[in-house]
């Protein structure tokens, strides 16, 4: 800006471009803001492959699905996951417990429990064994 | 006044062209895990949109599904199924995925002088490790006498498997997942993706780099963690490779203070000792799958010896958790716990 002799002020070109520059600023943060700050980890809840629940993590809850063998029981706690109660017979879902990330499967269910969520750089993208 | 607004706008205009640049257009992470092949599967892809990620995953997923109806060992129609039925009989015609499952396996169980073994199946399906019970010993050494890999056929042109002796049964549980991560790979990269990782119940394979240039961190599951928090032994990074692990602590059960676990030596139908669990690396899944089993079996020394000889890396934990890794680990892995 340059204050005239009338004291009133002008828009000059340069100022124009610093305008120019907050606004190209504003809409670039906008999509970085979106990029870095993590979103909730979610749970999700999938029978015979069809997805039935999208739940945040954050929410404490018990949550029943059927399955082909009966109902499996999931309880939410504590931003964990487990399996509470299941129809199969060899009851593996249920000894593996508490999970904090990945999944736990009852294959003869067909259920499937995942945590999805932000990833970070240092964080693992797959366990073998 | 005027001049140094310029100067700052030649300063940071290119700054936040640079952010528009790299967030709009940026390949982003989809991840999505189904039930197939009788397991749990896990695909990571880098990819520009959802719409793209998905349609590439579900492709996969549905090759998947076509290699499990091929090479499954529990399903009655399966082509795996109808070989074992024809044992004795005559030979079966296979569709060229099977032949080559086969064949590959055949390759291993050569280079390890028999300790990879696919007819186990006339064994294996004598165990019941959810029942927790010892098979019958008599049963076990009769069936024993079926178990032979020199007792397979393949007739590469007209493409078919014969199993030499009545009873005798192939079971590619050891080598069809890692197979499978393969193909689903290839099904990927077929539908543009240049970056992903496929893993079948713990055999992986990654392929490109991730958009910041970083590799995959591929953790290792620790054989005996004592609490909570002690998941993982190791962590290694990994390119374009496969990486497989075959431990004693999978499937087992405790019977007087034995460990009974599923991975079964041919040799004598019972439970392999002297590894605690192996893990491979190598540029295919269907080699890391089968040789992780085949040097577990092997044991600690002669499991690097052939390790060495055919070029593979890896890492052995024996059964008193002392940990040997091949030389061209040394900078890959990173130990996260001591053992």
């Amino acid at each position: 800006m340059r204050l005239n002799s009338s004291g009133s002020t002008k828009t000059t070109f340069a100022d124009k471009l610093v305008l120019l520059f907050f606004i190209a600023l504003s809409l670039s943060s906008f999509f970085f803001v979106n990029e870095v700050l993590p979103q909730g980890s979610e749970v999700r809840i999938e029978v015979a492959g069809e997805l039935k629940y999208t739940l945040p993590l954050s929410d404490d809850r018990i949550i029943s699905v059927e399955g082909p063998m009966g109902t499996t029981i999931i309880e939410v706690k504590n931003k964990r996951v487990r399996v509470v109660k299941s129809p199969c017979p060899n009851k593996i879902c249920l000894h593996q417990d508490w999970i904090e990330r990945g999944a736990v499967v009852c294959l003869p269910n067909k259920v499937l429990v995942t945590i999805t969520g932000p990833q970070q750089k240092k964080e693992i993208d797959g366990i073998t064994g | 006044m005027m001049k140094f607004k310029l100067l700052l706008l030649l300063a940071v205009l290119p700054l936040s062209m640079l952010l528009l640049s790299c967030t709009s257009g940026k390949e982003k992470p989809y991840k999505v895990s189904r039930i197939a092949m009788d397991t749990l599967v896990s695909i990571t892809v880098y990819a520009r949109s959802e719409e793209k990620a998905e349609k590439a995953m579900d492709n996969a997923f549905k090759e998947l599904n076509r290699l499990s109806d091929l090479l499954n060992f529990f399903s009655e129609t399966s082509e795996v199924a109808l070989i074992n039925r024809s044992a004795g009989v005559s030979p079966v015609k296979v569709s060229k995925e099977t032949f080559e499952v086969i064949e590959k396996a055949l390759s291993v169980a050569e280079d390890t002088g028999g300790a990879f073994d696919i007819t186990i199946g006339a064994v294996s399906s004598l165990w019941d490790f959810h029942k927790k019970t010892l098979p019958d010993p008599e049963l076990l050494k009769k069936s024993l006498k079926s178990v032979g890999y020199k007792n397979i056929v393949l007739d590469k042109e007209h493409s078919t498997v014969y199993l030499k002796k009545k009873g005798m049964k192939i079971d590619l549980g050891a080598i069809a997942k890692g197979y499978g991560a393969d193909k689903a790979v290839a099904v990927l990269k077929n539908n543009g993706i240049r970056s992903g990782l496929v893993s079948v119940a713990g055999d992986i394979k990654t392929f490109g780099a991730k958009p910041d240039g970083s590799s995959w961190r591929i953790g290792i599951k620790n054989p005996r963690p004592q609490s909570e928090g002690e998941e993982l032994i190791a962590v290694l990074s990994l390119g374009n490779n496969a990486v497989s692990t075959s431990g004693d602590y999978e499937r087992f059960f405790i019977k007087d203070g034995i460990r009974y676990h599923h991975i079964l030596d041919p040799s004598t139908g019972y439970p392999a000792s002297g590894c605690r669990s192996v893990s491979i690396i190598t540029k295919e899944g269907v080699y890391t799958d089968a040789f992780s089993t085949a040097v577990f079996i092997l044991g600690s020394e002669r499991g690097m010896e052939v390790m060495r000889k055919i070029g593979l890396e890896g890492m052995i934990i024996d059964d008193e958790g002392n940990i040997s890794t091949t030389e061209g680990m040394k900078g890959a892995v990173e130990l996260v716990r001591k053992h």
